[in-house]
């Protein structure tokens, strides 16, 4: 019974499933760190999304819309760094209606150029093309699991392990967890507070983005409406079951993925309710936030993060002036 | 009034009537990418969202049947701000509301009246119960309740798949839905034309409610101060956290009446992907309504106005799609939150046209 579900084509599947998400939470996971919440991960992730397939179909290369994608979600994360840090607007918010600004009006534009109405795509696109890494397809098991995936997989990895190295291997990786942990101490010393920031938020829109890519030009050749499809918020709750580590941040995604993937195997193989299995990621979020909770040894960070909830603005000199 | 009252009556309409018009002014860009005349466009906008041109095809009375779920999301989430929770949970107790009134609308046989009366008041507890948990989290173990009500919102919004696919569902056909509600359980509508009715009587109920509890009981006054002031509230003698999860349950009866009212008095059977969105849209509205229930129930006749404007107005007289109402409606919530932008600006105006502003407040 269960080898009939975790079959190998359905763990590789669940490999890929896991590329947006992981891609999210670890940009996420940085931000997280930094003491900054992205909630801004699903639009940043579905404007990856419909500006790789663009930028695929304008320059006829698909690595170009790639690039073009992971650029244009940095640039999302530097309008949001540079809303937040001169004229404060709140981060929260600002996300919210960044997220509710790119689903409406990705809509529009796909629309509006291309009269699509549901979803767009052109035979000139071509996916992202698989890659073979020679020797890796001899290891038996291993090797059918990780080889010939896409670059955008691959990267996936690869920014766990640099976001890990980054975090925890160099002088500026300390200054970000130092902000995150304590900001007004961070100052002090010197370290240059809105300089981290800007660098997270670029580098998690980057990282989303190029999540996003991977839905419209690695994994369909397609754009379709809302095509993140909550993806981005899997990658906050990914983000948070990894305790914001981004080693365990990719296997939090990898979790969310494989349950994705056995839950479209389910509807083949069995009667069982594929929502079931997507609750287990999800349950096991809240768990790993209760258990963290309860062990009180975060005495700062996210998870424990103050957050201010919207004010009215009447007085809101008053307000700011207490902040 | 006091003067000071006055200015601040005038902030409070003025920041976001400004950030209206530059939401507007902005998403013209859009409007002229698109080959189109602004003006022309939101004059079929506004004509389609908030106009009348007979009783039985009225735009606007379809906008106030929209405007519904939004007052009840938009209270909800000042409920729970004004208690100093950041809940974002209304998207997740909006559903399970919901998913009450489709299942108990046909499995229990009930007289009129007492049927929707008592979906409604479970809807509310299912509502309530389900927000404590993060509450709770929050009070007790100090884990932010953003984080927890975003995951319990997935949560809510599988279940509810699993349920319309699944126990509730109720044919083989090729989509999921429910089957419809009794009539007896149905809330009555006004006018035919449109589902405007009981559902938007309540909504207006609960804002002179929430105002009264908020504004006028003790426990709203420890509430307020609890969520505006915890220090003070706490020298004060008052228990912040037992006002953060008090109001949480409200916040969450609030959200889980929204779902019900929306099944009860419109669709009367559930979809998959049931007005996934309504919730969000309720943080939005309670923002940009200044978290306030007067605010809320003009904000959220605005917004459903632009959102059946745009669907309306636009997409059938003008070839703009309608998703240009959502865009706007997002520039609109992304200039009020720049609200320094506006603090500035409206400093500059004060110095230009030389009021005096009371002293104090140049510093800030």
């Amino acid at each position: 019974m269960i080898g009939e579900i975790l079959t190998l084509a359905v763990l590789r599947s669940g490999i890929r499933l896991a590329t947006p998400i992981a891609l999210a939470a670890i940009g996420g996971a940085l931000c997280n760190r930094a003491g900054v919440l992205n909630f801004a991960l699903e639009g940043m992730m579905l404007f990856g999304a419909f500006s790789a397939i663009v930028g695929a179909f304008w320059t006829g290369n698909t690595y170009l819309g790639v690039l073009i994608a992971a650029v244009s979600g940095g640039m999302i994360g530097l309008v949001f760094a540079f809303l937040y840090l001169r004229y404060r607007v709140d981060l929260i918010i600002m996300a919210l209606a960044i997220n509710l600004f790119i689903a409406e009006m990705t809509v529009y534009f796909l629309r509006t150029f291309f009269g699509a109405f549901g979803s767009w795509s052109d035979p000139s696109i071509r996916q992202l093309p698989d890659i073979a890494i020679p020797g890796l397809s001899r290891i038996p098991v291993v090797g059918t699991l990780l080889n010939g995936h896409n670059i955008i997989v691959y990267l996936s990895w690869a920014a766990a392990l640099g976001a890990f190295i980054v975090l925890y291997r160099t002088k500026f990786g300390r200054h970000i967890r130092a902000v995150g942990e304590n900001q007004s101490a961070a100052e002090t010393v010197g370290i240059s507070v809105p300089a981290v920031k800007v660098f997270v938020l670029v580098i998690s829109g980057a990282l989303a983005a190029l999540g996003g890519a991977f839905l419209s030009v690695g994994h369909l050749t397609l754009f379709t409406r809302d095509m993140s499809n909550g993806r981005g918020w899997l990658g906050v709750t990914a983000a948070l079951f990894g305790l914001n580590h981004p080693i365990f941040v990719l296997f939090a995604g990898l979790f969310f993925g494989t349950a994705d993937a056995v839950a479209v195997r389910l509807q083949t193989v069995t009667t069982i309710p594929p929502s079931l299995v997507q609750f287990l990621p999800n349950i096991a979020a809240i768990v790993a936030l209760v258990l963290v909770g309860l062990s009180g040894r975060l005495k700062r960070g996210t998870l424990r993060m103050r957050t201010r909830p919207p004010q009215p603005l009447a007085g809101a000199a008053v307000a700011q002036k207490e902040q | 009034m006091t003067p000071r009252r006055q200015r601040q009556l005038l902030d409070a309409a003025l920041i976001p009537l400004l950030a209206i018009l530059s939401g507007l002014v902005l998403a013209s860009i859009f409007v002229l990418l698109a080959k189109n005349s602004p003006l022309v466009a939101y004059r079929e906008l506004f004509r389609a969202g908030f106009g009348c041109t007979a009783l039985a095809r009225c735009g606007f009375l379809t906008t106030l049947e929209r405007a519904t779920p939004l007052i009840f999301t938009g209270l909800s989430a000042v409920v729970a701000f004004r208690s100093g929770m950041f809940s974002i949970g209304q998207e997740g107790q909006f559903v399970l509301g919901a998913m009450v009134a489709a299942w108990l609308g046909y499995a229990i046989p009930l007289p009129p009246v007492v049927h929707p009366a008592l979906i409604l008041v479970l809807a509310m507890a299912v509502g309530a119960a389900y927000a404590y948990v993060p509450a709770v989290l929050k009070v007790r173990l100090n884990v932010n309740e953003i984080i927890t009500t975003i995951i319990f919102n997935s949560i809510a919004i599988l279940f509810m798949t699993y349920l319309v696919n699944f126990p509730l569902r109720a044919t083989r056909g090729s989509t999921a839905v429910t089957r419809p509600i009794d009539a007896t359980a149905q809330l009555p509508e006004f006018l035919p034309g449109s589902h405007w009715g009981v559902g938007f009587v309540l909504a207006i109920l609960a804002v002179v409610l929430v105002w009264i509890y908020l504004w006028r009981s003790v426990t709203g006054y420890e509430q307020r101060m609890a969520g505006q002031a915890p220090g003070f509230a706490r020298y004060g003698g008052i228990r912040g956290g037992r006002a953060a999860i008090r109001g949480m349950l409200v916040s969450g009866a609030l959200a889980g009446a929204a779902g019900a009212i929306e099944v009860l008095g419109v669709h009367h059977q559930v979809l998959q992907g049931f007005s996934v969105g309504l919730g969000f849209d309720g943080v939005l509205v309670a923002i940009l309504g200044q978290v306030h229930p007067v605010g809320v129930l003009l904000v959220s006749v605005l917004f459903a106005g632009i959102r059946l404007g745009a669907q309306i107005g636009l997409q059938i007289t003008t070839n703009i799609p309608r998703e240009l109402g959502g865009g706007i409606l997002a520039l609109i919530i992304l200039f009020v939150s720049a609200r320094s932008l506006y603090t500035d600006l409206l400093a500059w105006v004060a110095r230009v046209t030389g009021r005096q502003r009371a002293p104090g407040k140049e510093a800030a």
